[in-house]
């Protein structure tokens, strides 16, 4: 049995992360798991603290980016050989863990679970922006990624390494248009996501827009002239 | 005063350099990508202004300025004048995010003190 560390990176979610780790400790207590709670300003902490919870508490908000990170840092530092994220918010389900971490060991360096790959994806405004970024990481890398605003991902001992030291390193789909421009070996696995019940997205409206722009630039441009660095840039505090 | 070929040039080389020197900070991991596109996309307007400098000319007529060259100067300074805006913000932010870590470290290393005395 291959050692998964399920990262659960949790914003004021005091509503929902009891739900969501209670249902991993009683039917799937073969993982390990990490909440990593970003600075929330609710009861998310203390609800993790009071039910003795794995917790890594951040003093201040870093962003989910900082936040990811800083599991993917717990992962390499406690030797996991694979970590995945798992949103708070309980829309993605546990259960598409054994088969995507399955076909992270036939050799795949980061696992998607995707929406849409062999569901068609629906045509609404919401999914334009996904719409747009799949058709810019075709353009760059030839490669079809059906959902790339995925946050539920897989990650192998390698990725792990490089995400968790490395500047430029977000969880989102202009990263993963870099790593597979440079030779990553990513494999999308069609699951289904539960509608959030409670809770804020990290992405509002307001921001989406910014979201593109900053998705755009970076997938179109900006990758194309990165160099991948796999050695490590400090190694003081080599992992 | 119009936009002579030279300024236009000048404009366009100033520009470049700009985009250049960000994508070698990014290059070598010196840069947040984030922090890159307010660059990139104000090096993009300056060099749309001077490749096409028939949007200056309209402008600055439609907005009554005696010269299209002071249109282009205003969007600059505009410009750079509403990144300093957001630097300041971001300035105070990270003021008092040390102020919270410092709290914090000092805060842990005193239980962490007290801890030791009372065994």
């Amino acid at each position: 049995m291959a050692n998964l560390l399920i990262v659960i990176p949790a914003y004021n979610e005091e509503e929902s992360i009891q739900r969501v780790v209670d249902d991993l400790i009683q039917h799937y207590p073969q993982y390990d798991y990490v909440v990593i709670n970003d600075g929330s300003r609710d009861r998310t902490a203390s609800i993790c603290r009071q039910r003795g919870y794995h917790l890594v508490d951040l003093p201040v908000n870093l962003g989910l980016a900082g936040a990811f990170q800083t599991g993917l840092r717990y992962a390499a530092e406690h030797g996991y050989d694979y970590a995945i994220q798992l949103d708070a918010d309980g829309q993605h389900l546990p259960q598409y863990i054994a088969p995507m971490l399955e076909l992270a060991q036939q050799g795949y360096d980061i696992v998607i679970g995707s929406r849409f790959l062999t569901v068609k994806k629906p045509k609404t405004l919401r999914m334009m922006g996904s719409y747009i970024i799949s058709w810019a990481i075709r353009l760059t890398t030839g490669r079809a990624i059906c959902d790339p605003t995925s946050g539920m991902r897989l990650l192998n001992r390698n990725m792990i390494q490089e995400f968790a030291q490395n500047l430029n390193y977000d969880p989102e789909p202009d990263t993963i248009s870099y790593l597979i421009k440079n030779g990553a070996k990513v494999k999308e696995f069609q699951v289904t996501m539960k509608d959030r019940v409670a809770g804020q997205s990290y992405l509002t409206f307001m921001r989406s827009i910014q979201y593109m722009a900053r998705m755009g630039i970076s997938i179109l441009l900006i990758q194309w002239f990165r160099k991948r660095d796999q050695s490590t840039p400090y190694p003081e505090r080599s992992l | 005063m119009v936009l002579t070929p030279s300024i236009r040039i000048l404009l366009v080389l100033g520009s470049l350099l700009t985009v250049a020197f960000v994508l070698s900070r990014i290059r070598k991991s010196k840069m947040q990508i984030e922090d890159s596109i307010f660059w990139l996309a104000f090096s993009a307007a300056v060099i749309l202004l001077s490749l096409f400098p028939e949007i200056a000319f309209w402008c600055s007529r439609f907005l009554g300025f005696e010269a299209p060259i002071n249109f282009v100067f205003l969007v600059i300074i505009f410009l750079l004048i509403l990144k300093q805006f957001y630097m300041s913000i971001k300035i105070s932010q990270m003021d008092n995010r040390i102020r919270i870590l410092t709290q914090r470290i000092a805060l842990n290393q005193e239980s962490a003190e007290r801890e030791k005395m009372d065994l």
